[in-house]
């Protein structure tokens, strides 16, 4: 759609329809700008930074083979508080993969078109994300060789797997959403696919975008399937990842825990989730920006409204914790009290303020234009928001369990040098596989961008019928 | 020249693709398809394509998944192995609701996605005339393309003629690809060889996924304990033993040292024990759990388990055995008897002197006399 043609042209410019791209950009300028990648050598930078990451991958790795050698006693975790880095990590990653399906998918049955530029690699991050997310679950039960146990299958034991288990739920609901998001991220990179397949001398890279792109050819009988799958994709998804954040919060809501045992925790963690996804989004988009040289694709509008999400979810983070607070204050409950005095005092108190400014706090900076703009507060701010995320989860987790209803059994939470590294490592994974995404495969949906570049549909020209 | 797939026209704008087509397909010369880069608003109305029939097919695999969950979690925690957890009827639906949703997405996602590809569009098919075009580069780029499909009596010539009065800037004939005999030797021979190593390395496989990997450690199941087993060697005792005789002038709980070898020694022993409702309570669970496999339930010599190896249990009822004092009753217990092993290690002294109790007590109730009944 061309928005130069939609609007009569005496409209100021704040209400025309922003320019997704910047400069000209044609189907075949756009081609040779973003498939150009897979076909170099990448740069000396780019194995810097990929030996780096994949040393702190490797880092991780030996802590969770330490970790299964020796069993999770190598952990910080002990009586009350089991679920320590292990699950924290497991729903900030989890959380972090939510920007990328609320792009591809949300974004897209409400058709906003700033999505385009952008949700493939906010797809990718979400599919490394689950993947890093996944690997808690898994290290955490201790004997991950048998983890096939979580699936219900006949065995020689008679057993089922109990349905009503809200960790059940959320085996299934994590399987699922990592399936569908592979699924979505696929058809979305078919077309592409094709795209490189035609551009690329033979040869092996040729020979496995061919089988990759399955035969793809472009025919109008195909998009028209195409188009359909990937709205209902969409529709799916939209309710999907929706879904998934909130099984995950029943993980916790459905317990007695005081400070679990919450009815706003679905929406909450849905809306931190987005939040911390957004955060990161923004991080690596400024690094793939600036380094493959994307300024007129991935655009100051983009990188500007991803900034107003962050902080309109800012804003309801704060509106979440303050409902919290409020209805531990009114449920006359003096353990609850105790837990929601605890987040901001006590032992762990600092974990409370540092949580609460970061993501309430410093995101309201945004509301500036200038730092909406500008890399370096976009930067703090996303950082901050990772942190303050991470932080958040650490809150609801460690601090509701070290102190529960017996204060005989209540016990300070101390992570081991082994919880460290693991942490550590799920980062060096994710970005590993960033980078590698980043040189392999067409970081942005050059396909999906060319139909919505000016002059690309019919009926908008002169010789309109 | 091989016969004709189709005629291909290039063009270099979705509007010049647009304004084309309805001028070619006028001419009814074949099949009309379009290729284009990206989807093109209003191409499938202008080419007159039916309705992709996707939605219905999500629609009703989406149906079937949440019915297959609901029936699945439903037989599972149910019938098969009714589980209650939290007071909850088993077969309370309301549980199952989060999996239904999940396994409702997964099934309309597989549905979409696959059926899309696998049945609506017949990908994956890499052997198709365009792709082998020169026009394929452009098609997947920037350039969008019309094809008049041959069938029939099918004249080049023609849709060539169409296609340029059209606007068409290329103009390409693509060929049926040749296809040339599939079962050759080497094919065969190939495959062969294909399907003997794709066997081997599957095989060898799972050999290592079932007998090996399961005894390397880490996975070996806590079988690695910070303990001794008995025979077990020590590096923390001198004498280099993981079993140890207990420190001199020491008696462990509940074992009261006797220097007992003969029956004849324990015969006189008298039982310490009171003869109450308690003491014959324990000593009622001692001899369900150790004597009862052997002596019966009654004590009739009527296993519970028949003794694999022929050994007849005796009879405890008999009037030699009733004739026993408690003593022997003890000692036999402590040291054994024909078949009949030591129990000394795996019951402690009360335990061994309430069995005592409960036995008496069982040969009282078998052969009754007329007062016990008043």
């Amino acid at each position: 759609m061309n928005p130069e043609a939609s609007y009569p042209s005496g409209l100021p410019q704040t209400l025309r329809a922003p320019a997704m791209t910047v400069g000209t950009v044609t189907p075949g300028s756009l081609d040779d700008q973003v498939l150009r990648f897979p076909a170099q050598a990448p740069p000396r930078k780019w194995y810097l930074a990929l030996a780096f990451t994949s040393l702190v991958a490797c880092i991780g790795m030996g802590f969770i083979g330490y970790t299964f050698y020796t069993g999770i006693g190598a952990w910080g975790n002990n009586s009350p508080v089991f679920w320590a880095f292990d699950i924290i990590n497991f729903v900030f990653w989890v959380g972090i993969g939510h920007a990328g399906t609320l792009i591809s998918a949300i974004l897209f049955v409400f058709r906003k078109r700033w999505r385009n530029a952008i949700a493939r690699f906010a797809e990718a991050m979400t599919i490394f994300a689950v993947m890093c997310a996944g690997l808690f679950p898994l290290i955490h039960v201790g004997r991950p060789w048998l983890a096939f146990w979580l699936a219900p299958y006949p065995n020689q034991r008679g057993l089922w797997t109990n349905f009503r288990s809200p960790l059940l739920w959320d085996v299934f609901a994590v399987s699922t959403y990592f399936s569908v998001s592979l699924m979505f991220w696929y058809l979305g990179l078919l077309p592409d696919l094709a795209s490189l397949r035609d551009r690329t001398a033979p040869g092996i890279r040729k020979t496995l975008y061919t089988i990759l792109s399955l035969g793809w050819r472009g025919a109008a009988s195909h998009w028209q399937h195409y188009e359909k799958a990937y709205l209902l994709l969409a529709g799916l998804a939209t309710g999907l990842v929706l879904s998934v954040h909130s099984v995950v919060s029943f993980d916790f809501a459905t317990s007695i825990v005081p400070g679990w045992h919450m009815t706003i925790f679905p929406p909450y963690f849905v809306v931190g989730a987005i939040f911390a996804g957004f955060a990161m989004v923004v991080m690596v988009l400024i690094v793939v920006r600036e380094s493959m040289d994307l300024q007129n694709l991935i655009t100051d509008f983009h990188l500007e409204v991803m900034n107003k999400v962050i902080l309109g979810m800012s804003c309801l983070m704060g509106y979440a914790y303050v409902v919290e607070a409020f209805t531990a204050w009114y449920s006359m409950n003096p353990i609850l009290h105790h837990t929601f005095l605890n987040y901001i005092s006590g032992t762990y108190g600092w974990a409370g303020w540092l949580t609460m400014g970061c993501n309430v706090a410093i995101p309201q900076l945004l509301w500036f234009r200038h730092c909406r703009r500008s890399y370096f507060w976009m930067i703090l701010v996303a950082l901050g928001v990772t942190v303050g995320m991470w932080f958040e989860r650490f809150v609801i987790i460690v601090v509701s369990l070290h102190q529960d209803y017996l204060p005989s059994a209540w016990h300070n939470y101390r992570p081991t040098l082994v919880d460290y590294g693991i942490l550590l490592g799920s980062f060096g994974i994710f970005f590993s596989l960033v980078l590698l995404f980043a040189r392999v495969l067409p970081v942005i949906a050059t396909t999906e961008l060319k139909a919505i570049l000016p002059g690309a549909q019919p009926g908008h020209g002169a010789h309109h019928e | 020249m091989s016969e004709t797939f189709a005629v291909l026209g290039l063009f270099d704008s979705a509007d010049a693709l647009m304004e084309a087509i309805p001028k070619v397909r006028a001419k009814a010369l074949g099949r009309v398809e379009a290729y284009t880069p990206y989807p093109v608003h209003g191409l499938d109305e202008a080419l007159g394509l039916r309705r992709s029939p996707l939605g219905g097919m999500v629609l009703v695999m989406g149906v079937l998944g949440v019915l297959t969950a609901l029936l699945f979690q439903w037989w599972m925690s149910a019938v098969d192995y009714p589980l209650v957890t939290g007071g909850k009827d088993p077969s309370s639906w309301q549980a199952f609701v989060p999996i239904m949703f999940e396994i409702m997405v997964l099934f309309a996602t597989f549905t979409a996605g696959l059926g899309m590809l696998l049945l609506l569009n017949r990908l994956p098919h890499w052997g198709h005339p365009v792709l082998q075009s020169q026009a394929i580069r452009g098609i997947t780029r920037d350039r969008f393309a019309l094809a008049v499909e041959a069938d029939g009596a099918f004249d080049p010539a023609s849709a060539r003629s169409a296609l340029a009065d059209a606007g068409a800037l290329e103009i390409e004939v693509l060929p049926v690809p040749a296809a040339g005999p599939m079962f050759t030797a080497s094919f065969i021979q190939r495959s062969l060889a294909g399907i003997a190593a794709a066997c081997v390395v599957s095989g060898s496989l799972l050999y290592w996924a079932i007998k090996l990997m399961p005894v390397l450690p880490p996975m070996v199941h806590m079988e690695n304990q910070p303990k001794l087993d008995p025979q077990e060697s020590s590096t923390f005792f001198k004498d280099g033993h993981g079993m140890q005789l207990p420190v001199a002038g020491t008696v462990a709980r509940g074992f009261l040292p006797f220097a007992m070898t003969t029956p004849e020694q324990s015969a006189g022993l008298v039982n310490p024990l009171p003869r109450t409702p308690a003491v014959l309570a324990r000593g009622r669970a001692q001899y369900q759990v150790h004597c009862a496999v052997c002596h019966g339930v009654l004590g009739d010599g009527v296993p519970t388990l028949t003794a694999a190896y022929g050994a007849k249990p005796a009879n405890l009822h008999t009037p030699a055995i009733r004739a026993y004092s408690d003593g022997t009753l003890y000692g036999t217990i402590v040291l054994g008897k024909n078949a009949m092993p030591s129990y000394a290690a795996d019951m402690a002294v009360d335990d061994r002197w309430a069995v005592v109790h409960y036995v008496r007590a069982l040969q009282r109730a078998l052969n009754a006399k007329d007062e016990d009944v008043r």
